[in-house]
């Protein structure tokens, strides 16, 4: 019942994603890697990477993205939390994991830049061609992009 | 098309690839019918008019279909506005989500006698005018350029948010601002001024055949900053903080007009400056035809009612070939040739 739904769930006390126990699964998991931290904007960011199996580290929730014309700055979103989640725990790679548009991407930036003086190591995730795709029909500017985050070819 | 403006239904097979004038009354609804095939090019009124503005009053939508032919290729365009929600596109069926898509299928030239304000009129119909070519000549400029607009509202809140007030928090927040608008601020000022220079020439050919004045009209971009973007943003912070706004960037350049090196505004009379106007629609038409290898349908609205004889054959003497679609008030105008003509009166086409 969503009644139920709603006065059960809590958010996690240490990465903010949607839960019912103090702790979420995904951070209560030993096996989960301490040492990577994919930060996302919305717990739905969650669900959407644990659907890839690609990931096997931690999670932070940040609660949004900067964005001045909604009222948010940094100090709305969980950053403070990040930075001591940083300074406490083993996190050697922070992962970037906004949303590839304006707001996610100044979201980004600005963590970067107050992270990396801390000595951990900062990426973003990649945007770029669905895979599948026929270059033909790409958009010139996820092209563009795509383009711009090229690498080398494994031989 | 259905409840568009004053027009409760109406149906107009234009002539293929040939100019058709629709004579009508003032208040007929002819600028109504060339507002609508606009809009089915770049979902926006041509006179700037906001949507709720398009549906006939007493309806609460309005419904544009269009049978667009381009060789062989036969697209169907499908447009529905309802005030208050986002237009529902589909082509050939499809529903599309941006409005790019339409301009990738159809583009549009509009003469209006309204485009005196291109000469006359503040720096922001300037660049409304490029930014506009820009967009019909590739979807990836329209992009751009929300992107710019919003970038641009999101830091100019944040400059009022801070409220003069320069904490290490504010300086910090503004600096990752001030990256994004100087990465997508430099590449549409970069993409105004290539514009720029492949309009200048057709725009100085045909002032000089509209006027044959001997002094060329002259284009040139001015940039409301020097250097890079990025480095203009990080001098002008004090200044933006104190006023509250971006004072550096693309929403503060200009396009400038020149006949013998003085201001066309003060140079030109207003005959020329009417001639300047038409110049500037007439060299936008042909860079948008290079640009995308097919020619807009170009669309003149009245916009021969302010024009004398002389510069009514002048202009019919300019336009391009291809699909024309002309209304006008009173007679046709001189020296025109329609390959076909059709009477509008209380939205009625006979």
């Amino acid at each position: 019942m969503i009644v139920e739904v709603k006065e059960k769930t809590v958010l996690c006390s240490a990465c903010f994603n949607v839960t019912v126990s103090p702790l979420c699964p995904i951070c209560a998991d030993p096996r989960r890697d301490a040492t990577q931290l994919c930060v996302v904007e919305d717990p739905r960011d969650i669900v959407a990477v644990e659907r890839t199996r690609e990931f096997r580290g931690r999670y932070h929730v940040l609660g949004g993205a900067l964005s001045p014309i909604e009222g948010v700055g940094p100090e709305q979103l969980r950053v403070r939390e990040l930075l001591a989640r940083i300074e406490a725990d083993e996190v050697a790679e922070v992962i970037l994991c906004t949303n590839p548009n304006l707001e996610g991407d100044a979201t980004a930036m600005y963590l970067a830049r107050l992270l990396r003086p801390l000595g951990v190591k900062v990426t973003r995730i990649a945007s770029g061609l669905p895979v599948g795709g026929d270059l033909e029909y790409a958009d010139e500017l996820t092209l563009g992009r795509a383009l711009e985050g090229r690498r080398e070819v494994d031989a | 098309m259905r409840d568009f403006r004053n027009l409760d239904q109406l149906q107009f097979s234009p002539s293929r690839g040939a100019m058709t004038v629709v004579v009508g009354e003032n208040g007929s609804g002819k600028t109504s019918l060339i507002e609508a095939i606009g809009y089915l090019s770049t979902l926006r009124s041509f006179r700037g008019s906001p949507r709720e503005a398009l549906v006939r009053r007493g309806s609460d939508q309005a419904w544009i279909r269009a049978e667009l032919a381009d060789g062989t290729r036969r697209i169907t365009v499908e447009i529905e506005l309802t005030p208050g929600r986002r237009d529902r596109v589909l082509l050939n069926r499809q529903r599309v989500t941006r409005s790019e898509d339409l301009l990738d299928v159809f583009q549009v030239t509009v003469f209006t006698p309204d485009d005196l304000v291109l000469v006359k009129g503040a720096p922001e119909y300037r660049r409304d005018y490029l930014d506009e070519v820009l967009e019909a000549s590739s979807s990836r400029f329209g992009v751009l350029r929300r992107n710019v607009e919003r970038v641009l509202r999101q830091r100019n809140t944040l400059l009022r948010q801070a409220n003069g007030r320069t904490s290490s928090e504010v300086i910090a927040t503004l600096e990752v601002w001030d990256r994004q608008l100087a990465a997508a601020g430099e590449a549409l000022v970069t993409a105004r001024e290539a514009l720029v220079t492949e309009l200048a020439p057709h725009v100085a050919a045909a002032f000089r055949r509209l006027t044959r004045l001997p002094d060329p009209l002259e284009l040139s971009y001015r940039r409301s900053y020097d250097g890079t973007l990025g480095e203009a943003l990080v001098a002008a912070r004090d200044e933006d903080l104190r006023r509250g706004v971006t004072t550096m960037g693309p929403q503060r350049d200009d396009l400038f007009l020149a006949s013998a090196a003085l201001d066309a505004r003060s140079r030109l009379s207003q005959g020329q400056q009417r001639a300047a106007t038409l110049a500037l629609r007439l060299a936008a038409h042909e860079v948008v035809t290079e640009r995308r290898g097919n020619r807009p349908v170009l669309l003149l609205d009245d916009a021969f009612s302010e024009l004398d004889d002389a510069a009514t054959a002048g202009l019919l003497g300019e336009l391009p070939d291809g699909q024309a679609i002309l209304t006008t008030a009173g007679a046709l105008p001189v020296g025109s040739h329609p390959a076909s003509v059709r009477r509008l009166a209380s939205g009625v086409l006979t």
